[in-house]
C-alpha cells in the first residue's frame, strides 16, 4: 500500500509538465522484465548491464529482474506490454527472436514493440565457414554452389534461423537444404562430425570454438554478415577481418551489387539478428525526459573503466549502440516490408516449408 | 589434468560447499522418506536452482542426487520398505538383519559401501570423459537416434511391472512430449490456441507429479509403518569390518553398477538386482543369503552407488537420461543454460570435473553424516505421515509456482498427480512415461536428421550394429531373470477398473489424430504414428486383461505367458488414494480464493487436525514456521505469491500476496 502510494506520488511528479523537473529514481525499484529463462544470453545481457545502470542513474535505484520464460519469449513480452508503466520503473529486455515474433506477424503477439523507446543495443554478428575439404580456399563458394547437397542446421522457419533461407538463396547455393531442430552448438557438433556441410556461429563461439578449428585447418571461413553503420555502410567484421561481408559475397556470385528489394530485405535482417541482437528498451509513451536520462546513463556506462575492462568479455567485441540511431534500427527489424515478407515466403517455399511469414 | 585440479579447489569455495551440504542434506533426507527419491527431490529444487551460479546449481543438484541411494537404506533396514526402487535388493537381507538386532551393523555395512561404490563411480565417470571426445565423434544423427530407441526401448522394457505395459507407457510418454510446438514446422499442436502448451508442458510439473504425489498419497495410504528406533544399538563398527573384508565383493559390484549404469535407459531399477544374483552365483555359501548375510546388503549398496557415475556418461556425453532423476539433472542442466554433448568435455571441462568432485564428496559426506548421525537422522522414519504430508503438498506446490508463476501449472500438477496414482496403483512404469516425454521431442528431430544426413543406411554402420546387438543381449539376458517370477491373476480384485483405465487410455491417440490431422505432414507424422502404435499396445494389453478375466487357458504359454505376466497390478488403496488426492484438489481451490500463503496453514491445519485433534500444537507451529519462510523468501527473491480472488477485494501484504508496487 504505501508502496503504491509512493510510487504514485512520485510518477504524479514525473509526468508533470514541468521541464525542469528533474528525473530521480532514489528509493525506487526498476523492475526489467526479459521474457527469457534465467541464464539465457539476454538475462546474462541484464544481469551485466544491472549494476552499471544503477550506478549511472539518477538517485541510484534498485534494478530487479524479472524473468517471465515461456511461449517463445511472447508470454514475457506481452505481460510486460499489458503491466509496465510509463514512468521508468519498467524496462524490457529484448532479443532477436522477441523480434521476430513480430516481424513475421506471428498472430499471439500483443507487444507493441516499434513503438517502445529503445535505450541501447547490444550488436553481435555472424560468421559462415565451411570444411576445408569442400572448398579450394577460403572465402570461395564455387564448389559450394556446385554441388547437389549442402546441409545446414536450422533450428525452426519460426524463427531467426529462416534468415539462412535466405541468404544461402540468394548466394545460388542450390542444393542447400536445412536440417531441422539442430541448435548452433547442436549444429555444430554435427558439422564437426562432418554431417552437415556449412555452419554458423556468433562472435563469442566463433572465437572460442572455431578459430582453434580453423588453425589446424580444418574449418575455412567463408562470409560474415558485416558490420552496419548508422549511415548503412557494410564493413568487414574485425574478428574475421579477411572474411568477406555478405553484400561482398553477393556482389561475387551475382556480378551486381546488393541494391533494390533485396538491400532492403537485408538491413531488415541485419538490423534484426545483428545490430538488435540483445536491447533494452522502455516501453511505449515514456517521456523523453526519461528516456534522455536513461541514455544519459548508457553513455557514461560505457566509459566506466570497469565497464571497458570487463564488456568485451561479457558481451562481445562490439560498441553498444545507444540513442536515436537504435529507434530507427529497432522499427526496421520489427517491420518487415511487403517485398522483404514476400522474398522470405518465397525461400519458404521453395524449401517446402508450410510456415509463412505474415 | 590442470581443469581437474583446479575445480576441486573452486569446489572447496565456502559457497560451493554451502550449495554441496545443502543439496547432500536435502538428498538424505527425501531418500530416508520412504518412496520419495532423487526424482521427486530434484524436481523440489529445480524450479529454484536457476537463480543460481551454475557452478553453485550443479554443486547442489549432484548434492541432491548423490545421498538418496545412500540414505535410502534407512527405510529398508528398519521398516523393510526400500526408501527408493534402488534399494529393493537391500532389504532382503538388510531386514532380516535388523530383526536379529543387528540393525547398525547392517546400516553402517550399507553405508560405508554406499561410500565406497559411490567413489568408484566418481572415478570411472572421470576417466572416461579423458576417451570422450573420439566417442562423441563417432556419435552421428544415426547412432544417436538408435541409442535413444534402445533406451526408450530398455526402460520400457525393464522397469514395469509388465513388458508390454512397460513400453506402452514409453509411448504415451512420447505422445505427451509431443505437445506443443512442432519442432520441424513450427506448427502449434495441440496447444488448442493457448500460449501455455506453446513450449509443451513444463518437465517439473511432469516429474512432480508423476513422482512425489502418487508417493505421498501412498505414504498416507499406509497409515506408516513403524520403524524401529536406533537408539542404544551397537555394532557400527563391525559393519565397517564387513565391508574391509568383503573388499572384492564392493569391488565387483562396484564395476558391474557403473557398467550397467551407463547402459542409457537401464537406470536404478535393475541393478542393485543385478547385484544380488551376482553374489548369488559366485559366492559358495549362499545358505543365509535372504536370512540376513551381511554380503547381501553390501553388493547391492555398492552397485546401487556405483551406478550414479556411470549413468552420468551417457546423460553428460549425449543427453540421453538413464534413468527419472537423470531427466530431471538434463532439465536442469537446460535451466542453467548447459548443453550436454562436445561442450561438456571441452569448454565446459570445468563443469565436467566439478561434478565429478561434487559426486565424490557429496558421496562422503552422505555416507559419513548417516553414519555419524544414524540415530537422529532414522528418527525422521518416526514422523508421522499426516504431519509430513500437508507440509510435503505445499511444498510441492511452492516449487510448481516457482516455475512459470502461471495457475496452468498447478491444474497440470494435479492432472499428472492424478495420472502418477492411477499408474502406480495399475502397474504402468512411470519413470518409461518421464523418460518417453522427456526425450520426445529428440527423437522426433533425430528420426527427420537421420533421414535427410543417412536415409537408411544408418543401420548398417558399424557402430549402429553394436549398439543394436548390445540392447537386444541385454534385454534377452535381464528379461530371462527378471519375469521368472511367479504371477498370481487369481489374488487381484480390482480388474474391472483397470480394464476401465486401458480403454480411457485409448480415448487419448484418438482424439490426437483427430486434432492434428489437418497438418503438414512433417507436422503431423511422428504424432501420428506415435498414436496408431499407442492405440495397437493397448489394444493388445486390452485383449491379454480381457483374456486373463476369461482365464482362458492357452495363457501359460510361452511369449504369452510373458506378456501376461503381472499385466494386473494387485493394489488394495487407489481408493483411499484418490480420497486424500481430492483433499489437495480442495487445497488448490483455497488457493483460487485466499491465494497461496493463507491457503496453505489453511491446508496444513485442517489436514493434521482432521486426522489427529491432539496434534493442533504441532500444526500451529509448523504454519507459524511456514509463514516465516515464506515472508523471508518473498523479500529476498522478490517473489510475489500466487493471488487469490480475495486479493480482489481487500489489499493484503505483498508476501500474502499482495501486489508488489
Amino acid at each position: 500500500m504505501f508502496r503504491t502510494l509512493i510510487i504514485l506520488i512520485i510518477s504524479i511528479f514525473t509526468f508533470s509538465k514541468n521541464a525542469n523537473a528533474k528525473v530521480d529514481f532514489s528509493g525506487k525499484n526498476i523492475t526489467w522484465v526479459v521474457p527469457f529463462k534465467e541464464g539465457g544470453g539476454t538475462s546474462r545481457f541484464a544481469r551485466f548491464i544491472q549494476p552499471f545502470l544503477t550506478k549511472y542513474l539518477p538517485g541510484n535505484p534498485t534494478i530487479k529482474i524479472m524473468h517471465i520464460p515461456g511461449g517463445g519469449a511472447i508470454k514475457g513480452s506481452n505481460y510486460f506490454q499489458k503491466n509496465s508503466k510509463p514512468d521508468g520503473t519498467y524496462l524490457f529486455g529484448c532479443s532477436t527472436s522477441v523480434i521476430v515474433n513480430v516481424a513475421t506477424g506471428n498472430p499471439l503477439v500483443e507487444y507493441n514493440l516499434s513503438a517502445y523507446k529503445p535505450v541501447l543495443l547490444l550488436p553481435q554478428n555472424t560468421h559462415w565457414f565451411t570444411r576445408s575439404d569442400l572448398i579450394n580456399k577460403a572465402h570461395d563458394i564455387t564448389n559450394l554452389r556446385k554441388r547437389k547437397l549442402v546441409l545446414y542446421a536450422l533450428k525452426t522457419p519460426a524463427s531467426a534461423d529462416l534468415f539462412h533461407i535466405w541468404v544461402f538463396d540468394k548466394l545460388g547455393i542450390k542444393g542447400a537444404k536445412p536440417i531441422p531442430g539442430l541448435s548452433s552448438s547442436g549444429g555444430y557438433q554435427a558439422f564437426l562430425r562432418g554431417e552437415i556441410h556449412i555452419s554458423s556461429h556468433g562472435a563469442a563461439n566463433y572465437v572460442k570454438k572455431v578459430k582453434p578449428e580453423i588453425e589446424k585447418g580444418k574449418v575455412l571461413d567463408i562470409m560474415t554478415l558485416g558490420i552496419i553503420g548508422s549511415d548503412g555502410k557494410v564493413t568487414k567484421n574485425p574478428l574475421a577481418p579477411n572474411a568477406p561481408t555478405f553484400p561482398e559475397m553477393y556482389e561475387k556470385v551475382n556480378g551486381k551489387a546488393l541494391a533494390g528489394d533485396d538491400l532492403e530485405a537485408f538491413y531488415s535482417i541485419a538490423a534484426a539478428w545483428s545490430q538488435a541482437s540483445k536491447s533494452m528498451l522502455l516501453p511505449e509513451n515514456t517521456s523523453d525526459d526519461i528516456v534522455n536520462v536513461y541514455r544519459n546513463a548508457a553513455k557514461q556506462m560505457v566509459n566506466d573503466p570497469d565497464f571497458k575492462a570487463k564488456a568485451t568479455k561479457a558481451l562481445g567485441p562490439f560498441p553498444l549502440i545507444i540513442g536515436e540511431e537504435a529507434g530507427a534500427i529497432i522499427k526496421k527489424a520489427a517491420i518487415f516490408s511487403d517485398n522483404t515478407k514476400k522474398q522470405l515466403n518465397k525461400v519458404l517455399k521453395k524449401n517446402r516449408f508450410t510456415y509463412r511469414v505474415k | 589434468m590442470e581443469q581437474f585440479v583446479s575445480s576441486l579447489f573452486q569446489l572447496f569455495e565456502v559457497t560451493h560447499l554451502l550449495f554441496l551440504f545443502g543439496g547432500t542434506l536435502l538428498g538424505l533426507t527425501v531418500g530416508i522418506l520412504p518412496g520419495l527419491g532423487g526424482t521427486s527431490g530434484l524436481a523440489l529444487v529445480l524450479p529454484f536452482v536457476f537463480n543460481l551460479d551454475p557452478s553453485h546449481a550443479l554443486a547442489m543438484m549432484i548434492g541432491v542426487l548423490a545421498p538418496t541411494t545412500t540414505s535410502d537404506t534407512f527405510p529398508a533396514v528398519l521398516m523393510g520398505i526400500p526408501g527408493t526402487s534402488g534399494s529393493q535388493a537391500t532389504v532382503m537381507d538388510g531386514f532380516p538383519l535388523s530383526k536379529q538386532g543387528m540393525a547398525a551393523r547392517a546400516l553402517s555395512a550399507a553405508f560405508f559401501s554406499s561410500l565406497l561404490g559411490g567413489v568408484f563411480g566418481a572415478l570411472i565417470l572421470s576417466v572416461s570423459i579423458y576417451y570422450a571426445i573420439p566417442i562423441i565423434m563417432t556419435f552421428g544423427f544415426g547412432e544417436q537416434f538408435l541409442l535413444i530407441l534402445l533406451a526408450l526401448l530398455m526402460v520400457g522394457a525393464l522397469t514395469g511391472e509388465n513388458f508390454v505395459k512397460g513400453i506402452t507407457a514409453c509411448f504415451l510418454g512420447l505422445m505427451i512430449g509431443s505437445i506443443g510446438t512442432a519442432p520441424i514446422t513450427g506448427d502449434p499442436r495441440f496447444t488448442f490456441g493457448t500460449l501455455y502448451l506453446i513450449e509443451g508442458v513444463p518437465l517439473v510439473i511432469v516429474g512432480l507429479g508423476l513422482f512425489a504425489i502418487p508417493e505421498i498419497v501412498g505414504l498416507l495410504d499406509s497409515k506408516g509403518a513403524i520403524a524401529k528406533s536406533l537408539t542404544k544399538q551397537k555394532g557400527w563398527l563391525v559393519g565397517i569390518k564387513d565391508v574391509v573384508k568383503n573388499w572384492f565383493i564392493v569391488l565387483r559390484c562396484s564395476t558391474l553398477g557403473c557398467i550397467v549404469g551407463a547402459l542409457p535407459g537401464l537406470g536404478g531399477t535393475v541393478v542393485d538386482w543385478i547385484a544380488y544374483s551376482h553374489l548369488r552365483q559366485t559366492t559358495k555359501d549362499t545358505s543365509q543369503l535372504g536370512k540376513g548375510d551381511i554380503r547381501g546388503v553390501i553388493a547391492p549398496e555398492s552397485a546401487n552407488n556405483a551406478k550414479e557415475g556411470g549413468a552420468l556418461i551417457p546423460t553428460l556425453l549425449f543427453g540421453i537420461p538413464g534413468s527419472g532423476n537423470k531427466v530431471l539433472l538434463l532439465g536442469g542442466f537446460i535451466l542453467i543454460g548447459i548443453e550436454p554433448g562436445l561442450d561438456m568435455v571441452t569448454t565446459h571441462l570445468d563443469l565436467t570435473y566439478l561434478m565429478i568432485w561434487s559426486l565424490a564428496i557429496a558421496n562422503i559426506l552422505g555416507a559419513g553424516l548417516c553414519i555419524g548421525f544414524a540415530s537422529h537422522i532414522s528418527k525422521i522414519t518416526l514422523i508421522r505421515y499426516y504431519i509430513l504430508a500437508p507440509v510435503m503438498i505445499v511444498l510441492i506446490f511452492f516449487a510448481t509456482f516457482n516455475i512459470n508463476r502461471d495457475w496452468y501449472d498447478f491444474i497440470g500438477l494435479l492432472t499428472f498427480g492424478l495420472i502418477g496414482i492411477t499408474f502406480k496403483n495399475f502397474g504402468w512404469s512411470r519413470p518409461a512415461l518421464l523418460i518417453g516425454f522427456f526425450l520426445s521431442s529428440k527423437v522426433e528431430l533425430l528420426s527427420y536428421q537421420t533421414q535427410a544426413v543417412y536415409g537408411l543406411s544408418f543401420i548398417s554402420r558399424p557402430v549402429s550394429i553394436i549398439l543394436i546387438l548390445l540392447c537386444v543381449a541385454t534385454l534377452f539376458l535381464l528379461l530371462k531373470q527378471k519375469f521368472n517370477k511367479s504371477y498370481a491373476s487369481d489374488i487381484i480384485k480390482n480388474k474391472k477398473s483397470q480394464i476401465y483405465f486401458v480403454i480411457f487410455l485409448m480415448f487419448f491417440p484418438f482424439f490426437m489424430i483427430w486434432n492434428i490431422f489437418h497438418l503438414d505432414y512433417r507436422a503431423n507424422l511422428f504424432p501420428i504414428s506415435l498414436c496408431i502404435i499407442s492405440i495397437v499396445l493397448l489394444m493388445l494389453i486390452f485383449t491379454i486383461k480381457f483374456l486373463d478375466i476369461k482365464k482362458i487357458k492357452f495363457l501359460d504359454k510361452g511369449i504369452i505367458n510373458f506378456m501376461n505376466t503381472n499385466i494386473y497390478e494387485n493394489n488394495n488403496g487407489f481408493n483411499n488414494q484418490l480420497f486424500y488426492y481430492l483433499s489437495f484438489i480442495g487445497y488448490l481451490g483455497m488457493n483460487f480464493l485466499v491465494g497461496f500463503p493463507i491457503a496453505s496453514v489453511f491446508f496444513i491445519n485442517c489436514f493434521i487436525i482432521f486426522h489427529n485433534k491432539k496434534d493442533f500444537k504441532i500444526s500451529i507451529c509448523i504454519s507459524l514456521i511456514l509463514l516465516l519462510v515464506l515472508w523471508f523468501l518473498s523479500s529476498m527473491l522478490t517473489l510475489q505469491f500466487p493471488n487469490g480472488v480475495i486479493g480482489m477485494f481487500v489489499d493484503l501484504p505483498w508476501w500474502l500476496g499482495g501486489s508488489l508496487n
